[in-house]
């Protein structure tokens, strides 16, 4: 149990506006905090500034002013249990059981002791492929509960939780979460989360940090969600209605090449990827996708939906041209073909970035240039589009909220921002084939609206659009189709579609509904 | 659950379930040992017919090291290039009495220097050096675990590679179909690799750091470092191979 104490904390960012501004905090030992914000408004900031690790990112983070201490002492690495927002970024080992062990050998436990928190800490996390598995093979929701496992394993009396279930299907984010209560005890605990309604009636306090990077208001979640219910608030608010989807101006999204409405714009028949470890060691073959079938259409939102690790994310990188299937096929429609070919992998770079729209799963590993506004307009300035593309990638930056941070460096965006500027990215050079990969995570009720409307509306104006998402409330929203997988295969259609998803309550749908879509 | 259940094998307890050559018995060590030693023995390579001798003493234990022939041709590739290129050079340049025979001799040396590191580096796991660099070599915990890291960054170079072309390659900064194209787009994806490999550095420290590791004064290790009697036979099998030039140049004089 440690207690915390924020004094004029002050993070401003060389050439940047503030992204915390004076804030002062008192968390009572013991006691569990749920920290919510719009998109971009300091959250990850102020957890970082907690687990005492803004020092050790000064280059980062500029003037870090004001006073952080944690169980009465300045806040030090180590002392609280991170877990960070990209779960990729917290890998620290080869493999699972090592990465787990990492924070217990730096506390100098005896080997037993080691291996017995392992253990607790793996199983608590509901991480479940096994210490002797290689990270490198993880998916991005198994490698969320083995950064979460980590986190547990140094037993820390301050636990910081960055969105811990946000690329998790709902029964493994209600599962998770529960584990997090659970194995945090009496420790104290600060957690943010999009989800409000997941977690607003198992912690005390609610504290609600504004776009300007100040408190705007705290106090019980009870109290917090009323206020927040009477405001038009940008907040998951449990009951308020999930807004609809921004209808985008046509002229932002219309695809460069069209094709007939509801043709298939792309197929793939028995698709099959196995994938094995390069280098000069190569590793087992494992095989993520096997058999499977995809029909994405134009004018249509397809979801691809799945827990975690059931080769979403292979079967999008397949589709978008950018991993040849190891058997199967994987056709576009011949009135996309270019040079004749209609398999996207055999797409040159500039033939697929006229044709496809990728929105990759961890967008810091996307990013290709220095500043947002040259990010945006990358694919344009390849693809020689001159002044018009320009002006569509600056427009896409606008809708997206993104425009006052034009100048920055990508990887100094929020981590809802850099999934926003990716889909501005993918957008802007006008494609027929948008595939998006968790395109929803870390997005507040605004952007979330916008994001979804980004997606739906490049559908109507006639792109064929392929999601994979852990959002039950976008599926809802944008969905026309599923493909649903397990385990890299395809699970069987569901039955007839039922009502979508209960409003605000994503923890609370199971897998069968989790796959009603729109009629 | 007991205690013992509890604790996972080494990576050399699992080579040595899962069978196959000899050498796999070794740890970390012993491997690096017997790796370094023959780099002595290849010194005393003058002739051929001694150069001759060592290799020949080399390839007959060869069956008893070799983890995977077709895994062991792609690293011989490089030491082939480098061996043949010296070669090439003694007998156009060397300048002396014989040059085909000069040219094989300084052919083998490179063989002699460079074979057992290739064969046995193979076996060698990242985490598993580290733990014995710090638990029997007692090197610095910080420098130690640094270093496992690194040698694991450069495993995963190869997936890094994949991730930074397949982004650029969606965003229409891929290659085109010329061959100076392709050159000028893989000069420019190794310079983004660099740049995206310091990141991961940054990123990965931050992370050991929110672990506890900023101020470990201590560290323990989770996997034990044991020597095994089949390290003690690989460095006197290293040693021996050291002195096979040294032996045969005395006989052969």
């Amino acid at each position: 149990m440690a207690a915390v104490r924020v004094r004029g904390l002050t993070v401003a960012p060389a050439g940047s506006r503030p992204v915390l501004r004076d804030l002062d905090l008192d968390v009572p030992a013991g006691e569990r905090v749920l920290l919510v914000g719009p998109s971009g408004s300091g959250k990850s900031t102020l957890l970082r500034a907690l687990a005492g690790l803004l020092d050790a990112e000064h280059d980062d983070d500029g003037a870090v002013t004001g006073e952080v201490l944690v169980g009465g002492r300045p806040a030090g690495p180590g002392a609280a249990g991170l877990l960070l927002q990209d779960p990729l970024d917290a890998v620290v080992a080869a493999t699972a059981g090592r990465d787990t062990a990492f924070g217990p050998e730096n506390a100098v436990l005896d080997r037993p002791e080691i291996w017995e928190r392992v253990a607790r800490a793996q199983a608590a996390a509901s991480f479940r492929p096994g210490r002797e598995r290689d990270t490198a093979t993880l998916s991005g929701g198994e490698l969320q509960r083995l950064g979460l496992a980590g986190a547990l394993a140094l037993r820390p009396g301050l636990l910081l939780l960055d969105e811990p279930t946000s690329m998790l299907d709902a029964p493994t984010a209600l599962a998770v979460r529960d584990a997090v209560l659970a194995a945090a005890g009496d420790s104290t605990l600060v957690v943010v989360d999009h989800d409000v309604a997941a977690w607003a009636h198992v912690v005390d306090r609610v504290l609600v940090l504004g776009a300007d990077g100040a408190v705007v208001d705290d106090g019980p979640p009870a109290a917090v969600l009323a206020r927040a219910a009477t405001s038009t608030s940008e907040l998951w608010i449990p009951g308020a209605p999930v807004p609809d989807p921004l209808d985008v101006p046509s002229e932002l999204v219309t695809p460069a090449l069209r094709l007939p409405g509801g043709d298939v714009a792309l197929h793939g028949r028995g698709l099959r990827v196995v994938r094995r470890r390069r280098g000069l060691r190569p590793g087992p073959a494992t095989t993520v996708l096997d058999g499977v079938d995809a029909e994405l259409r134009t004018g249509a939102v397809t979801a691809l939906t799945g827990t975690s690790g059931a080769g979403k994310s292979t079967l999008v990188a397949v589709l978008a041209g950018l991993l040849r299937p190891t058997a199967g096929d994987v056709l576009a429609a011949p009135g996309l073909a270019a040079r004749g070919r209609r398999e996207p992998w055999r797409w040159s770079s500039a033939e697929l970035a006229t044709r496809v729209g990728w929105i990759p799963q961890h967008p810091e590993h996307g990013v290709v240039r220095p500043s947002v506004r040259e990010e945006v307009r990358a694919t344009g300035r390849a693809l020689g589009l001159g002044a018009a593309g320009d002006r569509r990638a600056d427009d896409l930056l606008d809708l997206l909220g993104l425009a006052h941070r034009a100048d920055v460096d990508p990887h100094l965006l929020s981590g809802g921002e850099q999934r926003r500027l990716g889909v501005a990215s993918a957008l802007a050079a006008g494609p027929s084939l948008v595939l998006a990969d968790e395109p929803s995570v870390g997005q507040d009720r605004a952007t979330w609206a916008v994001v979804a409307g980004v997606l739906r509306s490049a559908a109507r104006a006639g792109a064929a659009v392929a999601v994979a998402t852990h959002d039950a409330r976008l599926v809802a929203a944008c969905a026309d189709a599923e493909v649903a997988l397990a385990g890299g295969r395809l699970l069987p259609a569901a039955g007839a579609p039922a009502a979508g998803p209960a409003v605000g309550t994503p923890a609370d749908d199971t897998p069968a509904r989790l796959a009603a879509v729109r009629p | 659950m007991s205690v013992t259940d509890l604790v996972p094998p080494t990576a050399t307890q699992d080579r040595t379930a899962a069978g196959g050559p000899p050498v796999r018995r070794c740890g970390p060590l012993s491997l690096l040992g017997a790796s370094v030693l023959p780099v002595a023995g290849s010194l005393a390579v003058d002739t051929w017919r001694v150069g001759a001798v060592a290799l020949a003493v080399q390839l007959l234990l060869l069956p008893l090291a070799v983890r995977g022939w077709r895994a062991l041709l792609p690293r011989l590739v490089p030491v082939t290039i480098a061996a043949v290129s010296v070669g090439w050079s003694t007998w156009l340049l060397g300048g002396e009495a014989d040059p085909v025979a000069a040219a094989v001799a300084s052919v083998l040396r490179i063989a002699v220097l460079v074979l057992p590191g290739v064969v046995l580096l193979a076996w060698l796991d990242p985490s598993e050096t580290g733990d014995h660099l710090a638990q029997r070599l007692h090197l610095p915990a910080r420098a130690v675990v640094a270093a496992t890291a690194a040698l694991e960054q450069l495993s995963a170079l190869a997936q890094a590679w994949d991730e930074l072309s397949r982004a650029r390659r969606a965003r229409g900064l891929g290659p085109g179909r010329g061959p100076v194209s392709r050159v000028r787009w893989a000069a420019s994806t190794a310079f983004g690799l660099l740049v995206e490999a310091l990141r991961r550095a940054a990123r990965m420290s931050v992370a050991m750091d929110a672990r506890g590791f900023a101020d470990a004064a201590g560290r323990s290790w989770a996997l034990p470092a044991r020597w095994a009697l089949a390290d003690t036979v690989l460095l006197v099998v290293g040693a021996l191979l050291a002195a096979v030039p040294l032996v045969a140049t005395a006989l052969l004089g």
